[in-house]
């Protein structure tokens, strides 16, 4: 029984130990707003918000950066929406990671974030989409590519590897990847538009015109 | 061929079949292929770059449309062995399977189901969609012309006619 209860309590205090390491380590290496939130979905350790914060609109995308779908989202319907609804700062976007394609897909994401510290997020985010690889896993996005990437970007290599080869924001894409789950997305790209009245969800890389009729219905 | 083909589908039961294996096959690839959305509104929408992607699902539908109803009715009206329908069945099978991309709903329930298994053959499927769905293309091909030399032969055609 003693021996039991001495088991126990050593379990029980492992666990505390390594939940109140996780927090502290996120919180020691991580400078983020931990209340925000865009309607049903924290998107606290998502990706800045690209246009104006006070848009009233925010649309807020799940993907991974090996997504065919997100490639063709990015390319085909994102640079109608920026011109007509962010740069117009009718609404603004957020990109939250569901990183679940492949090994190299939450070390890109996590590679993002190595670029935001460096307040390059969107520009390391975007060269990602530019020069995604038709295969997953193929090597486009391993450790040394996201590096390549990053000196091209000319970001500071030390800070950038150190952070990458650390596995500082493990966590932060392990929380979106969740995030996404607990709210139903169960493909990528995947999309919330959060209004003031509510929200709609958008499944999959679907044309600007779907877009528009959910946003100007909100407008 | 022509003669072959007009003989099965003279029977409105086949030509029915038909219809039905290719609209199903053509909708359903194009939604698991996300060429057509259901939610929050029924749009259709071809990417530019994916073009030759829904050229091969049309081929793929309108094969197997051709392909089973024939081996079907060689069962049926001249209860000959299942042997060729293995053919057909296959082709429509890894095409569909093709379409299954890893981005998608199917993708991800197998990825979390099944783990790193699941996303290594997703990803497989993913990768080598294109050359997958031309292999399918080419079975059910290779079934078609099969299938319609067995039935001039079986049915003892006038090669004339």
């Amino acid at each position: 029984m003693n021996k039991t209860g001495v088991i126990i309590g050593v379990i029980v205090i492992a666990i505390i130990a390594g939940v109140a390491t996780s927090f502290t380590s996120s919180s020691e290496t991580v400078n983020l707003d931990m209340s925000r939130t865009h309607g049903t979905i924290s998107t606290a350790m998502g990706s800045p918000i690209l246009g104006d914060p006070s848009a009233p609109i925010t649309i807020v995308e799940f993907g991974d950066y090996q997504c065919h779908q997100c490639y063709n989202w990015f390319h085909n319907t994102k640079p109608a929406i920026v011109e007509d609804y962010i740069e117009t700062g009718k609404a603004n976007l957020v990109f939250v990671d569901l990183a679940f394609l492949g090994r190299d897909s939450p070390i890109s994401a996590q590679a993002s974030y190595c670029a935001e510290d460096q307040e390059m997020y969107w520009e390391y985010h975007d060269m990602l989409y530019t020069f995604q690889d038709s295969k997953i896993d193929g090597g486009w996005a391993n450790s040394e590519r996201l590096k390549a990437f990053a000196g091209d970007l000319r970001l500071d290599m030390e800070l950038f590897n150190s952070c990458l080869d650390s596995g500082k924001y493990s966590k932060r894409v392990q929380y979106n990847t969740q995030q996404a789950r607990d709210n139903g997305v169960r493909a990528t790209p995947g999309f919330f538009i959060v209004g003031p009245d509510g929200q709609e969800k958008i499944g999959g890389a679907q044309p600007f015109s779907v877009f528009k009729q959910v946003l100007d219905k909100m407008i | 061929m022509t003669s072959a083909i007009r003989l099965v589908f003279s029977n409105s039961k086949y030509l029915l079949l038909s219809i039905t294996i290719f609209s199903t096959m053509l909708v359903g690839l194009l939604i698991l292929s996300e060429y057509i959305f259901l939610e929050p509104y029924v749009v259709s929408h071809l990417p530019s770059g994916t073009e030759f992607g829904f050229i091969l699902i049309v081929t793929i539908s309108a094969l197997s449309a051709l392909v089973l109803p024939m081996n079907i009715f060689r069962i049926n009206i001249l209860k000959k062995s299942k042997q060729k329908m293995g053919g057909g069945v296959f082709g429509s099978i890894i095409g569909v399977a093709a379409g299954a991309c890893s981005c998608g709903p199917i993708g991800f329930a197998v990825i979390s189901t099944f783990g790193s298994v699941g996303a290594t053959a997703t990803a497989f499927l993913t990768n080598y969609e294109i050359p997958i769905r031309i292999i399918a293309i080419g079975i059910l091909a290779i079934t078609c012309f099969t299938t319609v030399r067995s039935l001039k032969i079986e049915c003892k055609f006038d090669p004339n006619s």
